[in-house]
């Protein structure tokens, strides 16, 4: 940190302090944070009012892990001189610490009023504009950079990147060029040019001058200046497909000999050649195949264009060899086919043909010479199985793998095999006890670990869950959740949230999926360091490919799922606040959660202890950096955080970005307008429900808000202000013509979709809000179960809720009437039943290790 | 599967299969950074729908011994279970062992595995030719030992 001239009076010190002062910065840059401190107390001895001293301190005391008492006297401290570009200086960089970006720039701004050429103070700069987007900015501090230092070869390709992410490609590619001419001597195989070049060539081709860009590729190839020759070779081959060169062919062909596994080029390759029949791909995929025998891709890749006769002469080796080498993941591979009905059969009626002719008592003669292995039948029935469970035929997939056990009963896909064919035909007790018989033949597979839990988190079993969870998880961590949450498993996260919101604790819920919106805001966060970074290495095309992916970060499903789910719990108890409070004194916690909550209270209570005993060492030297430690949390169960005063506006802010970022997405629009007309903000409201009908305006769930806005402005005290009344107005009536009375409105969409057990839900519930007898709304909901319906478990099972929370008498009856109809299912057994199956699902815990059991 | 050179919006996949199969684990930034840092050297086996099911995190080393040739390092390589014995793994290093001798003329690639790990030792050892060099005494954070293994690129 410089100083500058013209020092104002209050600032001055004489001569002895101004050089005490300069051993401050000194040793503040190389955290000799000790000596520092004494240093400064030694000036503010004398000068207590000392802005800039007071700041430093400030500083040094953060560092030190005495975080409140340095940022008070960092604020004080710029109180005192607010002319000092040091006082701001360091303001920046305790707002920066805060992961407050937008203060910080703000600092830092003011700290450039004072000190415009400070180079410290623009790099940061440079990198929170970066951090915020404010790329016109950007642009401006990266060429103040480059005129102070322009021999610096990073300030060039800086400032090349920042026109690049302000849109002005054409300046990017000129400070690029005007870059390069300055170059001299650079060595062969130089990483840093060999990266800057690529991402001219990048630049060319973004601008569609895909001439310009090939021959510098192929001048920089020659060269050796571009060393990555995957990189080469891949743009070489797209470049010359833009162009529609012949060449191109070539170029993909090479491409497949680099990588055979890589199913991208032969897509390139074929497409680079014209092809337009299957027939003519089928004998390239043929050629490339014999050339190429280790490769899978091509094999695959013809299954995709062959048809009749032809797919099945092809079909049979593939699967044959599946089966011999005993390949898992076939039917994964394989089922994409399916969606060519013809194909679906074709493999179904090979399946029967290979089973018999691979069946260890089988008569029928063996088409191949060899003698079959035994594996070979069980990954023949272990494809028909999943094969079954795909058209929904459960139990004549559990025969099959029945039959497979018998043969085999230690091969754990079996097992998980038969979990899955179970979860979707809704026994989820059978799934968790297959899965975790899988788990229990092979103990040390984390894999195996994880689908068990997730299937106990599915049955609604946490602290079972959780025990098998801490197998993997560190010891030392608070609870195995704690440790996955510390790791950002979103896959654990939303499992163990869904969990907890289908058991009714939505507070243990909202803060896992809260949790889940923290690992986002960590990952965006994790970009800042790379704006500096990735300039100093020169990877630059990759480094814009990170800002682009962290702009479009949650549109991640795990985002999307939790700022949902999240949304409608604090809009639930917005309507309802008496849930936070049953919540809160219903003492719902289970003696696992007890005992994990104590001991994060414990661990919680050692954090500080330890920070207290960091207070009373002043000797400690230690660099604590300036991101606060994370505070303790003393809302373990979510609790306080269900009964927030703010719940419409934290699910306003979750749900946002998702605006831009599903927009496709029409649960996205319902929740948007769920909050948003709780909030009073009518045209956001209209507009989601807009959105909405674009999307798909018969959805059951939009049904219901569409009445639900009718209602709610005829309810409104008072006609909305200009404009907002009459824009409102105005939307209503493209959403529902006023002519139509909501009865009406409703019986007509009963009418449209008499056998979707959705709809059926949708418009008994727009019945109950328009205030029908509860009988009307019972016989609307008992169509579900009628001749005509189509049924789906999740369906039946909402409405078997919705029956319960209206208080009906017949709600048992719809139970019984669902536990007849859905075959194997328990989702509708009785609770002693269930009681029973939970206990059958965890009695396979033979191998439990006492440590977890004591854990636990 | 799909075998091709990891991307940015990969690191989500790579993390959860990590998190999904290996009891070392990583917070995002660890990602990003080898990304970042060494673009053309980590590798995903992706399935037909573009999942990631396999991977390879591979980086250079960086503080080189006096004596020491540059060499790679594998962070991390791992293949969903229910997606092995298609020879994954074998084609994920060997597409990053060829971008680490090629790009960064690394003379040989390194690696760490528990001790207790015998299907990852088998793997290294049988079927990617990898050689122990030394025992690293309570290398894990549970305190367990690991073997260091190489491979030579020359």
């Amino acid at each position: 940190m410089s100083r500058v001239l013209g020092i104002p009076p209050k600032r001055a010190l004489p001569l002895k302090e101004a050089s005490l002062f300069k051993e401050v910065l000194t040793m503040y840059e190389a955290r000799q944070l000790k000596k520092g401190l004494k240093t400064a107390d030694q000036i503010l001895k004398k000068f207590p009012e000392h802005g800039e001293t007071m700041c430093m301190k400030g500083l040094i005391l953060t560092h030190m892990g005495r975080r409140e008492e340095g940022i008070d006297l960092v604020k004080k401290g710029v109180r005192l001189d607010l002319t000092s570009h040091i006082c701001w200086h360091v303001f920046g960089l305790i707002q920066k610490g805060e992961k407050n970006y937008e203060e910080a720039l703000k600092s830092y701004i003011q700290a450039l009023r004072f000190d415009k050429e400070n180079l410290n103070i623009l790099r940061d700069a440079a990198h929170l504009q970066t951090q915020l987007r404010l790329y016109d900015g950007l642009v401006e501090t990266r060429h103040i950079l480059l005129r102070l230092r322009p021999t610096v070869r990073q300030n060039w390709v800086s400032l090349a990147v920042a026109y690049h992410l302000s849109g002005n490609l054409l300046e990017a590619k000129k400070v690029l060029e005007q870059y390069e001419r300055t170059l001299k001597n650079v060595p062969d195989y130089d990483t840093e040019h060999s990266e800057t070049t690529m991402y001219h060539v990048r630049l060319l081709e973004e601008l569609g001058e895909f001439t310009e860009a090939l021959s510098l590729l192929d001048v920089s190839s020659k060269s050796r200046v571009i060393v990555d020759k995957t990189a080469i070779m891949e743009a070489r081959a797209r470049l010359l497909s833009k162009l529609k060169s012949d060449e191109s062919e070539h170029a993909w062909r090479v491409l497949i000999d680099h990588n055979p596994d890589c199913t991208s080029y032969y897509h390139g390759y074929l497409a680079s050649q014209g092809i337009d029949s299957d027939e003519a791909s089928l004998a390239i995929l043929r050629d490339i195949s014999s050339q190429i025998p280790r490769a899978n891709a091509p094999r695959r890749l013809a299954l995709s264009f062959a048809s009749g006769d032809r797919f099945k002469e092809l079909a049979k080796p593939y699967l044959l060899s599946g089966f011999t080498k005993g390949i898992p993941s076939l039917f994964a591979d394989i089922k994409l086919l399916y969606k060519d009905q013809a194909k679906l059969s074709q493999i179904q009626a090979l399946l029967e043909e290979i089973r018999a002719e691979n069946a260890p008592d089988s008569a029928a003669p063996s088409s191949s010479t060899f003698t079959s292995q035994p594996t070979t039948y069980l990954w023949i029935l272990y494809f028909q199985a999943q094969h079954f469970s795909y058209l929904s035929q459960f139990r004549r997939a559990l025969e099959i793998l029945d039959e497979a056990l018998k043969h085999t009963p230690t091969l754990p896909e079996l097992y998980t095999c038969r979990a899955r064919v179970l979860k979707r035909a809704g026994d989820l007790f059978g799934a968790a006890r297959s899965v975790e018989e899988a788990r229990l033949l092979d103990g040390q597979d984390r894999f195996l670990n994880t689908k068990s839990a997730k299937y106990r988190l599915r049955a609604g079993l946490v602290d079972e869950a959780s025990a098998l969870l801490g197998l993997f998880t560190k010891k030392d961590a608070t609870s195995p959740g704690a440790d996955l949450e510390d790791m950002q498993s979103l896959l654990y996260l939303i499992e163990e949230a869904d969990a907890q919101n289908r058991s009714g604790k939505i507070n243990l819920a909202l803060k896992k999926y809260i949790a889940i919106q923290k690992v986002f805001d960590e990952v965006e966060d994790d970009q800042y360091d790379f704006h500096g970074y990735s300039m100093r290495k020169f990877t630059i095309n990759i480094y814009l490919n990170l800002l682009a992916w962290e702009d479009r970060l949650r549109s991640h499903l795990a985002y999307v799922k939790a700022a949902i789910s999240a949304s409608r719990i604090f809009v639930a108890v917005h309507d309802d606040p008496s849930i936070a409070a049953s919540l809160a004194s219903s003492g719902q916690l289970t003696d696992a959660e007890k005992k994990a909550k104590k001991k994060a209270k414990k661990a919680a209570q050692k954090v500080q202890d330890d920070s207290k005993k960091g207070n009373s060492q002043q000797s400690s030297n230690e660099d604590k950096g300036l991101e606060p430690t994370a505070p303790k949390d003393d809302d373990v169960d979510g609790i306080k955080l269900l009964g927030c005063s703010d719940p419409l506006e934290r699910a306003a802010k979750f749900l946002h970005p998702l605006t831009t970022l599903a927009p496709q997405n029409i649960e996205v629009w319902i929740a948007v307008y769920d909050v948003a007309i709780r909030r009073k903000k009518l045209l956001q409201a209209a507009k989601a429900l807009k959105h909405a009908c674009s999307i798909d305006v018969e959805n059951p769930e939009l049904h219901i808000r569409l009445v639900h806005v009718r209602r709610t402005a005829s309810a409104l005290p008072q006609e909305p202000p200009v404009p907002i009344g009459p824009l409102f107005k105005e939307s209503l009536l493209e959403l529902l013509p006023e002519e139509v009375s909501l009865e009406t409105f409703n019986s007509q969409y009963l009418q449209r979709h008499p056998s979707s057990q959705q709809a059926i839900l949708a418009a008994a519930k727009v019945s109950q809000m328009l205030q029908a007898p509860l009988q009307e709304v019972e016989n609307t909901l008992f169509a579900a179960l009628g001749p005509d319906a189509k049924l789906d478990l999740e369906s039946s099972q909402a409405i078997l809720s919705y029956l319960k929370s209206l208080g009906s008498q017949r709600a048992e009856e719809f139970r019984l009437t669902c536990d007849g109809k859905f075959d194997l299912s328990t989702v509708f057994k009785s609770p002693e039943e269930q009681a029973l199956l939970v206990k059958q699902a965890l009695s396979v815990v033979i191998g439990y290790p006492d440590e977890v059991e004591a854990e636990a | 599967m799909n075998i091709r050179l990891a991307r940015i919006d990969d690191c989500n996949g790579m993390q959860a299969c990590n998190l999904q199969n290996l009891p070392e684990n990583y917070t995002m930034k660890y990602y990003l950074y080898h990304i970042l840092t060494w673009p053309s050297l980590s590798y995903v086996a992706e399935d037909s729908e573009g999942r990631v099911v396999g991977y390879i995190l591979a980086k250079m080393e960086e503080e080189l011994g006096e004596e020491d040739d540059p060499h790679g390092h594998v962070t991390s390589i791992s293949v969903l279970r229910t997606y092995r014995r298609l020879g994954l793994a074998k084609k994920l290093m060997v597409q990053s062992q060829e971008a680490m001798a090629a790009v960064y003329h690394a003379s040989y690639v390194s690696l760490h595995v528990r001790k207790s790990n015998r299907a990852a030792l088998g793997l290294y050892r049988d079927t990617l030719g990898f050689t122990v060099k030394s025992v690293e005494h309570k290398y894990y954070a549970d305190g367990e030992d690991a073997y260091a293994m190489q491979l030579s690129l020359k």
